[in-house]
């Protein structure tokens, strides 16, 4: 029987209360589904399908990855140095300038991606003012390309990297810092030997989140991009409902979950994420 | 000008529309009665159609559907569910394959699908005491070898499929689908990724009929499709939202279907509608009761009503289609009656592609996917 820090003793089946209803919730709605889309993906082919998947849309695989990992990049560059003026010099308009790194989550994920496209399209602002500077003709365009799929990734994971970096930076003990300088190091090396490295918690868990929903993401591939910026989710999305395709698209499904979770691993072994608790 | 409305076009108005699609199904058509026709109620009738089918898209204004409920005392519980044929199948398929009711009476699909539900026996027959005015159905699709004698399906709609283009982005006349693959357009050409009207337009190109299609031939179409595609010449290969890419230019000649396009016309009227010289394809949506529908006779009395010609005048008038009750088109008004959409003429050439076996159907869709969308 587990003792509490007041000296009473909890019965042992408040944790098993506490925890079931999110594991109900989780089996219910995540492992009965996988387990349905497991058995749907071995149908019609075997595990052949996973194979066969794998070849037929290694192009868009490897798309996918790329694109995830220059938003990742991407958000990392300029969220990090939001995250730290924050955290450091913001002082009580912590609360504001936190506020403002949200405020885009107030509209639809959807919105986003149409005002972007507004945005970039051909008769928008920037390719309008990319012309009168002379740096686009009169049928060059950004929407199509890799830049404005890439883009868009990072403006909407954006808040997922500042977030979690920002608490990071925000639980950096000021003293230790101080200390670096009182032991002479300049400014730069005290962020890389004290600063920088106390923040990895909050790199490695704004990297997975803004890298993962980046991946599985389709909507910014739709709106911005064209066919040869398809990314897993888009091909999955567009063939999923097709009687004959659901074998393999359910077998793409679990492809892409298998390569994330590598992904993932091998990242945190990159970090030593054990080190970063 | 009679308003000019389009099906398919969901992602054209987005925001909106999926406010209206939340909506939607709270709206009846009628105040008489509120039971839920899923709920055993028979003062309702729950119609599935595709957006856009009805005039101004409304069903709390509609003049054929509040009109219906006036004569009738039934509501209808009209919601724009098919946003694609497969989607609509993926949700209810499984439940009819166990001979259940999905509460639904009506549903709308396309040629491919609806012989698909006649052959699995998911839909009803109709009852000739409650829709008289089936004998209204236009000579040349009151039968069909999938259906025949139209004892379950009758059309609700048919259109064309054909080419959008930009003539001043393009800077040349389209007349053809090998202007398509012309590599002045590279990158800026969209087809359709419903396969039957992209093939059987490439198969209409290669001199080949898509209502006698071989497989070989529409292989050998979809073998065109991909080398193209390989060199870069399509933007995207897609389904409604083609019209947002042609809409805004930065698509400048799209596989097109012809009630989309006199929507865009109405706002953009430098887009150019073509059929290509070689032929084009139509498309017809087919209207079927559902087996346990709940309210069976309310829904064949529905499609009865829509049958009378000064109704169906009414209606395909608006939505631009052309109507398949005989006598409709001549209560028209005289502009209507000119419109190539609602009335093509004899002279067009107009092909169908032909029902398929589950087993080419399956050959047909993993070729055109593995084509392209991977």
């Amino acid at each position: 029987m587990a003792v509490s820090a007041a000296g009473r003793s909890t019965p042992w089946w408040v944790p098993w209360a506490l925890v079931a209803p999110g594991v109900a919730w989780l089996g219910a709605f995540f492992v009965v589904p996988m387990v349905r889309l497991g058995t749907l993906s071995v149908q019609d082919g075997g595990l052949s399908n996973f194979v066969d998947v794998l070849a037929d849309n290694s192009e868009v695989v490897l798309r996918t990855f790329w694109y995830a990992a220059a938003a990742t990049l991407a958000a990392l560059v300029l969220g990090y140095p939001l995250a730290y003026v924050i955290a450091t010099r913001g002082g009580r308009a912590k609360g504001l300038l936190l506020g403002l790194v949200v405020l885009p989550f107030f509209t639809t994920y959807l919105l986003r991606a149409i005002a972007w496209r507004v945005l970039l399209g051909g008769n928008g602002p920037v390719v309008g003012f990319l012309q009168a500077i002379g740096l686009f003709g009169t049928d060059d365009g950004i929407l199509a390309t890799d830049i404005a799929v890439i883009g868009a990734l990072t403006y909407n994971f954006l808040p997922f990297m500042v977030l979690p970096v920002y608490v990071s930076l925000e639980k950096v003990d000021r003293r230790l810092v101080e200390a670096g300088q009182d032991l002479y190091g300049g400014p730069l090396r005290t962020f890389r030997r004290v600063t920088l490295p106390l923040s990895m918690p909050g790199v490695f868990a704004g990297s997975l989140l803004t890298f993962i929903p980046a991946a599985g993401d389709f909507v910014n591939a739709e709106f911005l991009g064209s066919d040869n910026q398809r990314m897993i989710g888009s091909v999955i999305v567009a063939n999923f409902a097709k009687e004959f395709l659901k074998p393999q698209m359910s077998a793409l499904s679990f492809v892409l979950m298998a390569l994330i979770l590598a992904g993932v691993l091998v990242y945190a072994r990159l970090l030593g994420t054990e080190d970063l608790a | 000008m009679h308003p000019l409305i389009t099906r398919r076009r969901f992602l054209g108005g987005l925001a909106a529309g999926g406010a209206a699609a939340a909506l939607a199904p709270t709206l009846l058509t009628a105040c008489g009665d509120d039971s839920s026709g899923s709920s055993g109620g028979k003062k309702t009738v729950v119609f599935h159609n595709w957006p856009l089918y009805i005039e101004g898209d409304d069903p709390a204004t509609s003049p054929t559907l509040t009109g219906f409920a006036k004569a009738s005392g039934l509501a209808v519980d009209y919601t724009t569910a098919v946003e694609d044929n497969d989607s609509w199948f993926d949700k209810f398929s499984p439940d009819l394959a166990k001979g259940k009711g999905v509460g639904v009476d009506i549903v709308v699909l396309t040629t491919w699908m609806a012989a698909r539900m006649v052959e699995r026996k998911y839909v009803q027959a109709f009852d000739a005491a409650t829709f008289p005015n089936k004998k209204n159905v236009l000579a040349d699709l009151a039968d069909s070898p999938w259906d025949k004698g139209r004892t379950s399906t009758i059309p609700w709609a048919q259109g064309q499929t054909g080419i959008a283009y930009w003539p001043d982005k393009a800077g040349f006349e389209i007349k053809s689908m090998a202007d398509l693959l012309d590599p002045r357009l590279k990158g800026r050409v969209t087809l359709l990724s419903e396969m039957r009207d992209t093939v059987g337009l490439m198969m209409l190109l290669d001199g080949k009929k898509p209502e006698d299609a071989k497989v070989a031939d529409a292989l050998a179409a979809i073998e065109k499709i991909k080398a193209a595609r390989d060199k870069g010449q399509f933007r995207k290969i897609t389904g409604n939202s083609y019209t947002d890419d042609l809409g805004a230019q930065e698509a400048w000649a799209s596989v097109a279907w012809s009630g989309d396009v006199a929507q865009l016309q109405a706002e953009k009227p430098g887009l150019k509608w073509v059929l290509p010289a070689e032929g084009a394809m139509s498309f017809t949506d087919w209207a079927m009761i559902l087996i346990g529908a709940p309210n069976k006779a309310g829904a064949e009395k529905l499609l009865n009503y829509v049958y009378d010609p000064a109704v169906a005048a009414g209606l395909y008038e608006s939505i631009a289609y052309r109507p398949p009750v005989q006598g409709a088109v001549e209560k028209m008004s005289a502009e209507a009656q000119k419109n190539p959409l609602i009335n093509p003429g004899a002279g067009v050439k107009l092909h169908e592609f032909r029902v398929l076996t589950a087993d080419e159907d399956k050959q047909l869709a993993e070729a055109f996917n593995a084509a392209t969308q991977q």
